[in-house]
């Protein structure tokens, strides 16, 4: 089994479509930061003024750990891309290969493969959203240097400075438990289509849809909100209000790792059935 | 000794019989091709026996022991199955290397590569590789194991005249030194020029099955053509010899190979010497009957 999992890394990082989707990430980091570097007063002066009647704020509130807050909201949809863009990839690309019909000819059984292409697709997640978390901190805290934090979520909320990297590093943490979900989903159809770009849209596409019923919150819509994947990966704003609402984070994990359980298993089961013509 | 033998291995898509029923062993050491046009099941045979595609119904045996499951062939075989399908963005090494790896294989990947003819660009990404070339390497995929059985899918597909002659000598130096070949192809000429038996499907069932010694030994149509039309002693000798016409010029017999020559000599000597032989098999008979 490790040998199939370091066979299965090897052939992710010897692929360069890997490469360019963690350059494209420091790429999006570096521009958050350069911008805000650039033009950061004026938009943080815009974005105060209806605030700026009740309060009065002295001193600079852009700091780095303001800027790498800002940085997490492309856990929206631009990190869960490009993740995708790489997951999707670790399974069809077999079947556009055709180098499926090589590895399951050999004396290895399905289950063994699929586990050892999850347990890849697993630590590129992991992989990929250290060099996210690193490039979000790092370049921000070295331009702006560190800070308390003023957030908007359900209010003002005031962040503490040395309690900031704790709710950082947990949003990175929380934010691995929904990419792996958000993966398992397009490893399904991954299996299910045998082709990447197939999978891709399918999964961008219920994303997208999901974030849209997201922002239908009154009356019936109001039902369907814990049933929306995006809804539970949002959750990780949560862990930047004052009082950690632990319970309703705590839901939203279990139901992100059901999601990817449920998922996972049905791959299991197509993969195990699979007729390779 | 029976390798495998195959039993009333039957395949189903929708309401579609791809295969129906078919029985066949093969016998250790031997090569078997599996011959049949286009869409007569020879890949739906291969893949079943791949362990890729699970048949509605059949049994397997491996040594004349039962197997529960086609898949547990895996372990004694190296395959080729249809197109040969490498990571384009690694190197002929590199991808040897990696199933290497997954199968536990002890071989000399330069060593493979050399028998194959590829040592001198084992470096070389598979992406800018010919498709003779690829090929080639699918070979060395399929005997990266060193397996007691080969099954080869079509191995002679974009070969050129050498590349087939070498794969030819390849396949016949393994089986000399005791590998098992099961070999499909739609080439019938090139396939009867090295297997030992031959199976022919078609619409999914066994149309007919034959080895190479009944098939050297049976009788052959023989066509001659000859310059002029026949003189009446000449046409009853081949009346006598169940001749039939099928002009003035041409006539079709069905001789034993020993026959061949006397019934040459004979027409030389009612001075009709035919102006062009041409001979065709029972198997290439059988074959034409189903593709016509």
């Amino acid at each position: 089994m490790i040998r199939l999992i370091e066979i299965e890394v090897f052939k992710l990082f010897s692929s360069y479509r890997t490469y360019i989707t963690f350059v494209i990430a420091i790429i999006l980091m570096l521009i958050i930061n350069l911008g805000f570097y650039n033009d950061g007063e004026e938009l943080f002066d815009f974005l105060l003024q209806s605030i700026s009647e009740y309060f009065f704020i002295e001193g600079n509130i852009i700091n780095g750990y303001l800027i790498s807050y800002l940085a997490l909201n492309t856990l929206w949809v631009h990190i869960p891309l490009l993740i995708i863009i790489v997951t999707a990839y670790i399974f069809s690309s077999e079947f556009e290969y055709g180098t499926i019909r090589v590895l399951l000819t050999q004396p290895i059984s399905r289950t063994s493969l699929l586990s050892a292409k999850i347990v890849s697709m697993i630590l590129f997640i992991i992989c990929f959203m250290i060099v996210v978390a690193l490039f979000a901190l790092v370049p921000s805290v070295i331009l702006f240097d560190t800070g308390d934090v003023i957030v908007f979520i359900d209010g003002i909320q005031f962040i503490q400075e040395d309690n900031f990297l704790n709710r950082f590093f947990s949003t990175i943490l929380f934010a691995i438990i929904g990419m792996v979900a958000f993966s398992s989903m397009a490893m399904y159809f991954a299996l299910w289509f045998k082709n990447t770009l197939t999978a891709i849209l399918i999964s961008l596409g219920l994303l997208i849809v999901h974030t849209l019923l997201q922002k239908f919150v009154f009356g019936i819509f109001s039902t369907w909100q814990p049933f929306l994947f995006t809804y539970h990966i949002s959750k990780w704003q949560l862990l930047f209000v004052n009082d950690i609402p632990f319970k309703s984070i705590l839901n939203s994990v279990y139901f992100l790792l059901g999601m990817s359980i449920f998922f996972m298993s049905l791959s299991y089961y197509k993969f195990n059935k699979l007729n390779i013509s | 000794m029976q390798f495998i033998q195959v039993e009333n291995l039957s395949l189903r898509y929708g309401n579609q019989d791809i295969l129906n029923n078919i029985n066949f062993f093969v016998t250790k050491g031997k090569i078997v091709g599996l011959l049949g046009p286009n869409g007569a099941g020879k890949s739906s045979v291969i893949k079943i026996l791949a362990g890729l595609v699970f048949p509605d119904k059949g049994k397997l045996y491996i040594k004349n022991i039962p197997q529960p499951t086609f898949s547990e062939l895996r372990q004694y075989c190296g395959y080729l199955i249809e197109t040969p399908s490498f990571y384009p963005y690694l190197s002929a090494n590199k991808n040897l290397t990696l199933i290497k790896r997954i199968s536990k294989s002890t071989i000399d990947i330069d060593a493979l590569l050399d028998k194959v003819g590829l040592a001198q660009v084992n470096r070389k990404k598979v992406k800018f590789f010919s498709t003779g070339m690829k090929q080639r390497l699918a070979i060395a995929q399929a005997l990266l194991r060193n397996p007691e059985m080969l099954i080869l899918d079509e191995p002679f597909n974009g070969l050129d005249p050498n590349g087939f002659l070498e794969l030819k000598n390849l396949l016949k130096e393994l089986s000399e030194n005791g590998t098992t070949i099961f070999v499909s192809s739609h080439l019938l000429n090139e396939l009867e020029q090295f297997a030992d038996t031959f199976i022919l499907l078609h619409q999914g069932k066994i149309a007919f099955n034959i080895t190479k010694e009944d098939l050297i030994k049976s009788k052959k149509k023989i066509i001659f053509t000859f310059e002029e039309s026949f003189s009446e002693e000449t046409k009853l000798y081949l009346l006598n010899i169940n001749g039939i016409f099928e002009s003035d010029f041409k006539v079709i017999l069905h001789l034993c190979p020993n026959e061949i020559a006397k019934t040459v000599n004979k027409l030389v000597t009612l001075k009709s010497t035919p102006i062009n032989v041409e001979t065709h098999t029972i198997l290439q008979e059988k074959y034409f009957e189903i593709t016509v």
